[in-house]
């Protein structure tokens, strides 16, 4: 292929990857999965009812995973069997991955809450009506994405994997980076901002989330709303990055053009991940010497 | 009962020897009446598979009650992880007895994880043997019988160029591991009921039967995929219908919408 096309498909995954990874980050806050969920899940055992929806379905990654696959799945068969084009079968396929989805996120919200009877939780069908089209709005976006890298990957870049095995390992990834990089803007800080600021959590605020908004009562849009400022876009760059520079290497040294060429790729991607490495522990310093450890004396040696 | 708290097996209204038999006999019953019965019949394999998943569902609900929490997604993955070792592996030697010796060979791989389990990392669970080997048991039987709706037969040449090759292994080990580990993760709570938690396997399952059958268009043509489908979806609608009288009567309250509880009224 034409080094000059290679990139240009390059960029576009990179494109549809970055779109991925925010909208992923942000299905997953309105339903409060993953990491956020245990403090959702606790908080009517600790006499906090509340009106968040409780998408319990499993990790991030294999929510994804299957959401991913079921799609690609579709998609394939719309493809070779009823000859429909990539286009609209991708877009069909994630149609059907939505669908899918939100009757895992709707039977888990239902289930969770009506399994705390005893604490007086109630269900709440306005909320339940109200935030699984987003949430399937948003698994729609994100498995279309995800289908579109695998896609170009398998077709374009001649990728060896079959489109459902890409879309399903894609769909891990995307999951595993929402659910490490996203998710900490949610479930330690927005849940918690009554508290100070990087108090951590105390375990007597364990379950004490915040359940009232800035009018009425807080619900998953309101914490979307919040993490679309900056956990879902450090999300998507980080996974446009992962997705970007994975493929990067091999494109610009193509392994099919010669073993040196192959050998250069697998270099050049050690000197990146070293780059990123030494970036990281840079940035981290530099946190730790602006910011410092929490100092608890620090009132009494300003008076003295 | 404790699910998801610490300590404690879990309480139940249907023994645990029936769904075994029905998850055994009817994932084995299914499969092996999808694989002789002419392609328009494959759906027998996704009804077998229903059964499996079921009794997978409620084999993690008895370990996972012992307060796994977070480990519940992590078992309904070793499960179908252990069951594409034990299926290939049984399929590839067994010829007409594949699905059995799939089984036998899951129930071994099942066993020594269970041992390493409780021995070696010493999670200390008084049923982690035997539930590895119920959860072994009932993925492998998913994968087989999810497999057979696609291929139409457990031969395994035609497994491997049908299901394997293509990737649909990947969409058959996702769906069959989510069944079979989402209905307790979604019930997770104190007052989880065995009945709920398991027709919510059901809907799971069907949901299953619906996508591998529409895949089975590939192979078995339109009319067994659209055969697929339908059982699939009438499974589904009943199942789902079901759940939600089952949440309706075992949550404190469904209410169309509402402001939080007082604090009086939750005293």
């Amino acid at each position: 292929m034409e080094p000059l096309i290679g990139m240009g498909v390059l960029a576009l995954i990179g494109v549809a990857a970055t779109i991925a990874g925010a909208s992923e980050d942000l299905e997953s806050d309105v339903g409060s999965q993953s990491n956020p969920n245990s403090q959702v899940q606790l908080a009517p055992q600790m006499m906090f009812p509340h009106r968040i929806y409780n998408k319990a379905v499993s990790g991030e990654p294999p929510s994804n995973a299957l959401m991913c696959s079921v799609g690609a799945a579709v998609a394939t068969v719309l493809i070779s069997e009823f000859t429909l084009s990539p286009l609209f079968a991708l877009v069909i396929g994630s149609l059907v991955a939505a669908c899918v989805h939100g009757t895992f996120a709707v039977t888990s919200t239902m289930g969770r809450a009506a399994s705390q009877r005893r604490f007086k939780q109630p269900v709440y069908l306005d909320m339940i009506r109200s935030h699984t089209p987003v949430i399937m709005g948003y698994s729609f976006i994100t498995t279309f994405c995800v289908l579109i890298v695998s896609y170009l990957m398998t077709v374009v870049l001649g990728h060896p994997f079959p489109l459902t095995m890409l879309a399903f390992i894609w769909g891990i990834t995307v999951g595993a980076i929402g659910s490490s990089t996203g998710d900490v803007h949610y479930g330690a800080e927005r849940e918690f901002q009554q508290f100070e600021f990087g108090s951590g959590l105390n375990a007597s605020n364990s379950g004490n989330i915040v359940r009232y908004g800035e009018s009425g009562v807080r619900n998953g849009y309101d914490n979307s709303w919040f993490c679309a400022k900056f956990g879902g876009p450090v999300t998507g760059i980080a996974f446009g990055m992962t997705v970007f520079l994975g493929s990067w290497v091999t494109t610009i040294f193509d392994p099919a053009v010669s073993i040196a060429r192959g050998w250069l790729s697998v270099v050049a991607g050690v000197v990146i991940v070293l780059i990123l490495i030494i970036w990281n522990w840079k940035i981290e310093v530099k946190a730790r010497n602006a910011f410092g450890p929490y100092k608890e004396d620090k009132p009494e040696e300003a008076s003295a | 009962m404790s699910a998801g708290g610490a300590g404690g097996g879990a309480t139940a209204a249907y023994p645990q020897q029936t769904i075994m038999a029905i998850g055994a006999v009817g994932g084995l019953a299914g499969i092996y009446l999808g694989h002789f019965m002419p392609p328009a019949f494959s759906f027998f394999g996704g009804l077998g598979a229903i059964c499996a998943i079921v009794w997978g569902a409620d084999a993690v609900r008895r370990v996972a009650s012992y307060g796994l929490g977070t480990g519940v997604p992590s078992i309904g993955m070793i499960a179908l992880g252990m069951g594409i070792v034990a299926a290939l592996f049984g399929l590839s030697v067994g010829g007409i007895a594949g699905p059995i010796v799939s089984f036998i060979a899951a129930a071994i791989i099942g066993a020594v994880i269970g041992v390493l389990a409780n021995k070696v990392i010493g999670m200390g669970i008084p049923i982690m043997e035997q539930a590895m080997v119920e959860i072994a048991g009932a993925g492998t039987l998913a994968i087989i019988g999810l497999s057979v709706v696609i291929a139409g037969t457990f031969n395994y040449a035609d497994v491997v160029q049908n299901v394997v090759a293509n990737g649909y292994i990947a969409l058959i080990f996702i769906i069959g591991g989510m069944g079979i580990l989402h209905p307790f993760n979604a019930n997770l709570g104190p007052d989880e009921k065995q009945d709920r938690t398991l027709m919510l396997a059901v809907e799971k399952a069907a949901i299953a039967v619906v996508i591998t059958g529409f895949a089975s268009s590939l192979h078995e043509g339109l009319m067994a995929a659209g055969l697929n489908i339908f059982v699939g979806l009438v499974i589904w609608a009943f199942a789902f219908m079901k759940y939600y009288e089952l949440v309706k009567r075992d949550a404190f309250s469904v209410v169309g919408t509402g402001l939080l509880p007082s604090a009086e009224e939750l005293e």
